[in-house]
């Protein structure tokens, strides 16, 4: 049973002191962290190996207590490979990380290891995540595509797929259906 | 002599209940079905009458709500974003505006603010009576709850439309304030508007909250726990059903809420009822920011921020700005490196995390009943698909 508060102190939306330090303390040392600030959030970087570990302990830890999948959103930061942002909240603690998992750019379809088995909530993240970006979710129970029709294999959220060809995706120009990549 | 094998006959469960060896079938809702509000479809494996398993389809509404973001300008964008929960817009004018605002770090006067929290809480009010007039419909009050609902909507989007030109999608809100001031008559007619409101509400909680059909068919059904609803996802009225007072203007406030004081209405049993009943409650309480911003908000001064730069350019930077949508938590996640373009805009759609847990709820319960879940939810597939 998670432990929710009654009543929630408010903070402003802005990083949270001192949340870095307890995530270090917390996660064993031997995964390598990287941290950094947004303008709302403690950012975390991590590579996708770790990241089912760092997660369970940012869930089990009981100064941490992240219980709650906020967001999922990836990016393609093109010559730096593809970044998924994974946002947690506290609901015990009131706090909220940011986590960046930066994937090798050499990989087109990065693996990353599911987190639906820790937040059932994770389940249409990942599927949406993985249909506009390509990232492969190990342990995902049913990753087929969800917003976008079932057969279609492009990404349409990487930089290098054109804004204004409905021509090419629709097949009415040469060539296959799809944007090849 | 027997017709039918001896497993297969009629197994004596309780007084009234037999059970039969059946065949499950295949039962498809939507995507063009009233009941399922909007474009979205739904599989469903019934047994007999109870849903055994429920495959949600959604997409047909998806119009690259974050690549179309990413190719325009950071105020050309916010078109875009009034689109997503189109009974709400001018909240999702609201969320793009003030996380574009806390990226670049631009001000907002303060008569300004006032403004868009009157907007943005009688947008709020507009969504819920939406669900009050469409779940009514849902449960079996096929029309008088939607008339209730539509006069009060009719005269909130008259005051939208004096206010900013237009009903639905007013792109009211500009980055660094608003549009335009408010017209003369403005206060005096949103405090007769809020008047009127309440008599809606109160015929509405007439009409439903007290009707023994419809208590009967919404108590006790889904329910739902705090830790069932924190692992989902689900946000907004949905979690506040389960107990749990977490709502974005009070636990993490933007703009000026929290210099405004009003409740949290939470319920019990995170059952449908009790769905309605937070929503019920919330109109009410929006009703109130509404008439503290009037009494306290600066009479004269400025609306959009002056020093705005002719192109906005925002050299680097991410944030993840979340308000409290009608639905639950619209949060926008944004990137910036450099130019006039964000690099990544993404939505955290209430309706949508809220929707991936409709299978879990309607496990179970009957198919009469999975559509009553459905409404209870209270999803825009403008903002699912995106």
């Amino acid at each position: 049973m998670t432990s929710v508060p009654k009543q929630f102190t408010p903070t402003r939306q802005v990083p949270k002191q001192g949340l870095a330090e307890k995530i270090r303390r917390a996660v064993p040392n031997n995964i390598p962290l990287e941290f950094g600030e947004t303008k709302t959030d403690v950012d975390v970087r991590l590579k996708p190996e770790h990241l089912l570990e760092v997660v369970r302990v940012l869930k089990e830890h009981r100064d941490l207590a992240f219980d709650f999948l906020r967001n999922m959103a990836g990016v393609d930061m093109q010559e730096q490979g593809l970044h998924l942002k994974i946002h947690l909240y506290s609901f015990k603690h009131n706090h909220t990380v940011q986590l960046t998992v930066e994937c090798p750019p050499e990989e087109d379809h990065p693996h990353v290891p599911s987190l639906t088995s820790l937040y059932r909530a994770a389940d249409w993240h990942e599927r949406e995540a993985a249909e506009m970006f390509g990232f492969i979710f190990d342990g995902h129970p049913n990753l087929k595509n969800l917003l976008l029709e079932e057969d279609l294999h492009i990404h349409p959220l990487l930089k290098a797929h054109p804004l204004q060809e409905p021509e090419i995706l629709q097949g009415i120009e040469e060539g296959p259906p799809g944007f090849p990549f | 002599m027997t017709i039918w094998p001896e497993e297969a006959i009629v197994r004596h469960r309780g007084e009234t209940e037999f059970d039969f060896d059946t065949v499950d079938m295949t039962v498809n809702v939507g995507p063009q079905h009233p009941a399922t509000h909007g474009v979205f479809r739904m599989l469903l494996t019934v047994d007999g009458e109870v849903v055994v398993d429920c495959e949600p389809y959604i997409g047909y509404l998806h119009r690259g709500l974050e690549k179309l973001s990413e190719n325009a300008d950071y105020r050309q964008a916010m078109g875009w974003w009034d689109r997503t929960d189109y009974l709400a817009g001018l909240n999702c004018e609201g969320a793009w505006c003030m996380a574009v605002e806390k990226l670049a770090g631009i001000e907002v006067p303060e008569r300004a603010e006032y403004i868009r929290v009157i907007m943005m809480e009688l947008s709020r009010i507009n969504s819920h009576f939406m669900f009050f007039g469409a779940f009514g419909a849902d449960v079996g009050s096929f029309g008088t709850s939607f008339t209730y609902a539509w006069r009060e909507r009719e005269r909130i989007y008259d005051l939208f439309e004096e206010v900013a030109g237009d009903r639905m999608f007013p792109t009211y809100f500009r980055i660094g304030g608003v549009t335009m001031d408010l017209p003369e008559n403005f206060e005096a007619r949103c405090r007769w508007l809020l008047g009127s409101i309440r008599q809606g509400l109160e015929d509405l909680d007439g009409l439903l909250t007290g009707n023994e059909v419809f208590v009967e068919r919404c108590r006790g059904l889904s329910p739902v726990t705090p830790e069932q609803a924190i692992n989902w996802g689900l946000t907004g009225p949905l979690l506040r059903a389960t107990g749990i007072p977490w709502d974005i203007r009070k636990v993490e406030p933007y703009s000026i809420y929290d210099r405004l004081k009003f409740e949290i209405p939470v319920g019990t049993q995170g059952d449908v009822f009790d769905r309605w009943m937070v929503r019920l409650a919330e109109a009410y309480q929006s009703t109130k920011i509404i008439e503290q911003c009037l009494d306290e908000m600066p009479k004269k001064g400025l609306v959009l921020n002056p020093n705005l730069p002719k192109t906005l350019r925002i050299d680097s930077g991410e944030v993840y700005f979340r308000t409290e949508g009608t639905k639950g938590e619209y949060s926008v996640y944004l990137m910036a490196r450099g130019g006039n373009k964000p690099y990544r805009a993404k939505l955290r759609s209430p309706s949508f995390c809220n929707l991936s847990a409709l299978r879990e709820m309607v496990i179970g319960n009957y198919v009469a009943d999975a559509i009553i879940i459905l409404g209870s939810l209270d999803i825009v597939l403008g903002e699912v698909d995106k």
